[in-house]
């Protein structure tokens, strides 16, 4: 037989639990040697433990915490911010559990798991991961419980059940906190990212440089419409604007900028709900054309994008109206002709004879495009992911020689051609088409929709969008980069797109993500306001938040007193167990109070002869009490005819019998 | 039959004088089928008690005085060998009677006191392959002297287990003192005693103490005692299952002698010293009247549910 553990061993062994799964939350943000030392810590301690070997000393534990800090400042270059502060935990954690000596150091111990649990949630809140924050809290509520009743709760299911019954009690206040508690305005809880944003798109775009195109499935944004969406020709989402061109690389200068003439809108209007994802970048993504700014967050640009104040550091929502197309009558300013018609002096010679011959042969700009648009339809050109390498006359060679190429070569040649035959032209970066998830009744955009194309000038008419890619590869217009290239996507892409469920499963899943960013994470004091609003108050203020909240934790308070009864039943007594207190309590007034260990026929019986007067009532009462709570059968209308006969008891004080 | 029970409480109460609880309490550990252990110096009526008991209650009697060097063939019997029959014939010892008085219990071997305290447990004798049962009822009221150590083999901690009941008798009051020593030798009243109930009444008395209502609450009570003294920190050994159902049948008994038909905290109190005063020991000292003292503390500590 083995011998009996130490009675440290659960409790320990839990607190390891508990603080093991909370470095697992951190697991793919911490350098590799923290969790490998969070690792040995744990098994050292329950070694230690086993064996009864001696704990560390203190001059060890000195030595190593501050070899750990140097550590972690090599690592991180900083001990703030939450990456670094979260490894410092862990490993402060590490040494901690080496010191674990009492409840007092478990307790110490479940407050670090539980802080990362916090820094965790904090750090990353995708739906994917609550359950796996939701099983951390429970591991930590159960390895509460063992710490604090060890011999109790052996085995691994009565703490769990404990803890989840006590988390499922927890559940309603959470829910009252989480719908009345007050939010701060602002972003209190944002904390220093680190820029880790992924996007498609940049500030620069160098076709044949390299294939830069993103072969990520990531979603951009979502969005959503009032009403019918555009068809998919026309979804056109606009981002940076490139205006400056050196004959490889297209940028978007930021130095230069113009006025434009004012426009009209045409066409018909799109009213949506745009939700972007993270992108550490200040540009907010629109229809084309956006009518406004949609709020204070963000302003219109001279050349029709959104700009917003601060970068997109965390999921941004914002609604906007946009309509198909602008016009306008007025002409381009001399400063927008000299910046949309710049081209590097000596590059791309044979783009400018081409153009040149082109233009000659057009009756106006707008046929000049038309013709370059025949010229791309009819030269063979390849619209493919994999273009070759593209050297200094990056155009040139596109054009005249590897004639293969994605939507930024075409927007590029086609730019520079414009531009040669003297036509303003401007690249315009963004996304193109969007995925419809029936279950949400949203769009996705995903990193692979990004897009080029091309604006050109047209007297009369204003900016007038063309794009190239389409004429190589209309197919693009109407669908996914995937349906027009299937080798390129992803493996889970691809597999979603040969098996219809999986892609079902996806649009589900990511219907439910948004839903749950929607309703929970942004769930701020705009929707609170909502909320009251729906409740039937007319003009909601923090007060009536204040007063919800505080009802909501009356109501839960009285739920629970209500199911702890259940709990408390052995010391709460029942109707008769009141009816006999009350006795007790009206003979206590005359200092006959019934002990506590007395018997009810030997109370009687003192009371008697103490009080003769009393005694006649006293020993009637005792006697019936008794008879229903230990004699054979008691019913409820004999209980209720006993507490009223105890309700009528007058005990007079002073009449003492001699 | 109630009434019957209380004219032989009533008849006994002539004979030994001043002393109703214990007289009650001996009674009540008939009525539960127990065995009682009184335990008291000489002289103060255990003998007498034993007697008016058998007396009153119609019941055969026999007395055997235990000396050190008693057999447990003395008190069983022994198999004889009858030259007529040529075979051998159980002779039947004292043990087979209704009621038996061991007098100074304590005095006789260990080896005698188990053979007679393993027949008050089993309630039969077992000896060359046959088993004789014992008659019914079977009471044993065995006296010990607490004060006598020299050449005396108290019983042990196992053995009190199986008594029911221990009392002690102690001193007669003043004017209880006076009638004795007016009025003489009670003994001599007893053979001029009618018996106020037979073995049969006392059958049926015993069954329906068995059948005495006992509640839910009453139960959680009895648990809450129990349970006391098994988590008590002065208490060596807390109450053993047995002691439990003991003490729960012993209430019984004495709430049928208050001529009640449920049992009541009342009852419970009233024999809990008895049943539980020779189980508790204290962890320090050595005392018999330590567990008393001890067990009617954890009457006065456990709180009586409301």
């Amino acid at each position: 037989m083995k011998p009996p553990l130490p009675a440290r061993i659960r409790p320990l062994a839990w607190v390891c639990a508990a603080y093991g799964s909370a470095v697992l939350l951190h697991l793919d943000r911490l350098p590799p040697w923290i969790p490998a030392l969070a690792l040995v810590a744990m098994i050292a301690r329950m070694l230690i433990a086993v064996r009864g070997a001696r704990l560390p000393g203190a001059w060890a534990r000195v030595a190593f915490a501050l070899l750990l800090t140097v550590g972690v400042l090599a690592t991180f270059r900083t001990l703030n911010g939450l990456a670094a502060g979260s490894a410092l935990l862990v490993s402060m954690g590490a040494l901690k559990l080496l010191e674990t000596r009492a409840r007092r150091d478990d307790h110490v111990m479940l407050a670090v798991a539980l802080f990362l649990l916090l820094a965790a949630c904090l750090d990353r809140q995708a739906l994917v991961r609550m359950p796996l924050y939701a099983l951390q809290l429970w591991i930590d509520c159960a390895a509460l419980a063992v710490i604090a009743t060890p011999q109790a709760l052996a085995g691994l299911r009565a703490p769990l059940a404990l803890a989840g019954r006590a988390l499922a009690y927890a559940l309603p206040l959470a829910l009252v906190l989480f719908l009345t508690f007050p939010r701060l305005q602002g972003g209190f809880w944002a904390l220093p990212h680190a820029n880790r944003a992924v996007t498609g798109l940049s500030d620069e775009m160098s076709p044949g440089q390299i294939d830069e195109l993103t072969d990520s499935d990531a979603p951009a944004f979502r969005v959503e419409f009032d009403g019918a969406p555009p068809p998919p020709p026309a979804r056109y989402w606009r981002g940076p604007v490139l205006q400056d061109f050196d004959g490889t690389t297209w940028r978007r200068d930021r130095g230069r900028f113009f006025l434009e003439p004012d426009v009209q809108f045409e066409g018909p209007t799109w009213r949506y709900r745009v939700t972007l994802e993270p992108t550490g970048r200040n540009w907010w993504f629109a229809l084309e054309s956006v009518v406004a700014a949609p709020d204070h967050r963000a302003r219109l640009t001279f050349d029709r994008r959104l700009l917003s104040a601060e970068p997109v550091d965390e999921v941004v929502s914002f609604a906007a109206t946009s309509r198909a197309r602008t016009v306008t009558h007025e002409p381009l300013s001399k400063l927008g002709y000299r910046y949309s018609l710049a081209l590097p002096a000596g590059q791309n010679p044979r783009t400018h004879a081409l153009a040149q011959r082109l233009r000659a042969a057009s009756p106006d700009a707008a046929a000049f495009a038309r013709a370059v648009l025949d010229h791309f339809a009819r030269e063979g050109f390849e619209y493919t992911l994999t273009p070759p390498r593209l050297d200094r006359n990056a155009v040139d060679e596109f054009l005249f020689g590897t004639r293969r190429g994605f939507c930024g070569h075409y927007a590029s040649a086609f730019a520079t051609l414009m531009r040669a035959g003297g036509v303003p032209a401007r690249v315009v970066t963004g996304y193109l088409g969007g995925e419809w998830n029936p279950i949400g009744r949203y769009f996705v955009v995903r990193q692979s929709d990004a897009h080029a194309w091309v604006e050109i000038w047209l007297e009369g008419r204003g900016w007038t969008r063309i794009d190239p890619t389409a004429v190589v590869a209309p197919e693009r217009l109407q669908r996914g980069l995937y349906d027009l290239l299937p080798g390129a996507a992803p493996v889970v892409a691809r597999l979603a797109r040969n098996n219809p469920w999986i892609g079902e499963l996806a649009q589900a899943w990511d219907a439910l993500d948004t839903a749950w960013r929607k309703r929970v994470l942004e769930f701020g004091a705009a929707s609170q306001f909502a909320l009251l609003e729906r409740l039937g108050f007319d003009s909601p203020r923090w007060q009536q938040l204040g007063a919800l909240l505080g009802a909501g934790l009356a109501l839960w308070l009285a739920w629970m007193s209500w199911q702890s009864r259940f709990w408390l039943r052995t010391s709460r007594p029942d109707r008769l167990g009141r009816a006999w207190q009350s006795l007790g309590a009206k003979y206590a007034r005359v200092g006959l109070a019934r002990g506590a260990a007395e018997a009810p026929l030997a109370y009687a019986a003192r009371i008697g002869e103490r009080r003769p007067d009393l005694a006649a009532e006293a020993l009637d009462l005792v006697g019936r009490y008794a008879a229903l709570r230990y004699g054979p059968g008691c019913d409820a209308r004999a209980i209720r005819s006993f507490a009223r006969a105890v309700r009528r008891v007058r005990v007079t004080s002073g009449v003492r019998a001699a | 039959m109630s009434e019957r029970l209380q004219q032989a409480i009533a008849t006994l109460e002539t004979i030994i004088l001043g002393k109703p609880g214990q007289l009650r309490l001996a009674v009540a550990c008939l009525l539960a089928r127990g065995h009682l252990l009184i335990e008291d110096v000489p002289g103060v009526g255990k003998t007498t008690l034993a007697h008016a008991l058998a007396q009153v209650f119609g019941l055969a009697w026999q007395r055997v005085q235990f000396t050190s060097d008693l057999l447990p063939a003395d008190i069983i019997g022994v198999s004889v060998f009858d030259r007529n029959t040529q075979q051998f014939h159980f002779r039947k010892g004292p043990l087979f009677t209704q009621l038996l008085l061991a007098d100074e219990v304590n005095r006789a071997s260990p080896k005698t006191q188990s053979a007679l305290l393993e027949a008050m447990e089993e309630r039969q004798v077992s000896t060359d392959l046959t088993t004789y049962r014992l008659p019914d009822p079977f009471f044993v009221v065995a006296t010990q002297n607490p004060r006598e150590q020299a050449g005396t083999y108290a019983l042990p901690e196992s053995q009190l287990d199986r008594f029911l009941m221990r009392i002690e008798l102690g001193y007669p009051d003043a004017a209880h003192e006076r009638t004795l020593l007016r009025e003489g030798e009670r003994r001599d009243l007893l053979p001029q005693l009618a018996p106020v109930l037979d073995a049969e009444h006392l059958l049926a008395l015993q069954t329906a103490v068995r059948g005495q209502h006992v509640s839910d609450a009453l139960l959680d009570y009895v648990q809450s005692l129990i349970a006391h003294t098994r988590a008590h920190d002065d208490i060596r050994v807390g109450l053993s299952p047995r002691a439990g159902q003991g003490l729960l049948r012993a209430a019984q008994a004495w709430a049928a002698i208050c001529g009640r038909h449920a049992v009541l905290p009342d009852d419970v109190q009233a024999v809990f010293a008895a049943v539980a005063g020779h189980r508790l020991e204290r962890r320090d000292a050595q005392d018999a009247a330590d567990g008393l003292r001890l067990a009617s503390r954890v009457v006065e500590t456990v709180p009586v549910p409301a």
